[in-house]
């Protein structure tokens, strides 16, 4: 483990996130070209947050859609709070 | 000044990822279309005050989290201000790479053996002041100030919440993963 690594484990998640800024990032990619175990650190959250992003979702029932233009008219016509 | 009459065209394509976001703070069906209903009836009284050409996902996102809160903090007894015990970095990868040994890239492929469920499951885990801040950013992908903008709190509490919210849900995984006997360690 070596200061590089150090560093590049520190900014993972904002190196990801690309919340990081010009100087850390570059040094962080710079690590990565020759570190294989920081590398597959950050292949292995760059994998789960795109795990978290597709998986981590659920489609609403279809009569939501309904639902929601059906309370925007009533609010339209009827106007007012309820 | 956005035009009332033009909110349902420009609101409605965010209604599956703002009901998606409220199942997964109120973990229930119903109770996830009541605050998309409520979200949406507000957001059309409002849409006057809001400005054409802003971020209107965000805007939206901070009416459904405000109305999340509003009704059911409420039915807690205290505000679940959770702390999470101390986490190690990288969590799961880690604790999987204790099980893979020496082969390369094989904590990654792991990640293959998780279903929708698994992850699902490990993201409603997480109490609600860490739960927020990671469906924002890992399910939304909404930046760090955009959050900070939703959720109403500083930046820099947006980062760390996100930090131990993640390790968090990694710590969920793991025994997501033991429960089902994908580490090796459970057979």
């Amino acid at each position: 483990m070596t200061s590089g690594c150090e560093h590049a484990l520190e900014y993972v998640y904002s190196y990801l996130d690309e919340e990081i800024s010009f100087f850390h990032q570059s040094r962080v990619s710079a690590h990565l070209r020759t570190c294989a175990s920081c590398t597959s650190a950050y292949e292995f959250e760059r994998r789960l947050k795109a795990l978290i992003r597709e998986r981590g979702r659920t489609e609403p029932p279809p009569e939501l859609f309904d639902a929601l233009r059906a309370l925007i008219q009533e609010e339209r016509e009827g106007g007012g709070p309820r | 000044m956005a035009d009332q009459a033009d909110f349902e065209k420009d609101a409605m394509q965010y209604a599956p990822q703002l009901y998606s976001a409220a199942l997964r703070m109120t973990r229930k069906p119903a109770d996830a279309e009541d605050v998309v209903q409520e979200t949406f009836l507000k957001a059309y009284r409002a849409y006057d005050t809001f400005t054409a050409g802003t971020n209107l996902k965000a805007w939206l996102y901070r009416i459904l989290t405000n109305t999340y809160i509003n009704k059911y903090r409420k039915q807690q007894r205290r505000p679940a201000e959770v702390e999470l015990g101390e986490l190690q970095d990288l969590y799961l990868y880690k604790r999987l790479g204790e099980q893979s040994g020496a082969a390369q890239s094989a904590e990654a492929d792991m990640l293959d053996a998780f279903v929708d469920e698994d992850i699902i499951e490990a993201l409603e885990s997480l109490p609600e002041n860490f739960r927020l801040p990671v469906l924002l950013a890992d399910v939304d992908g909404f930046a760090y100030k955009e959050i900070a903008d939703i959720l109403d709190i500083p930046i820099g509490t947006v980062m760390s919440r996100l930090h131990r919210g993640r390790k968090a849900l990694q710590r969920k995984l793991w025994t997501v993963a033991e429960a089902r006997g994908l580490t090796g360690t459970a057979q």
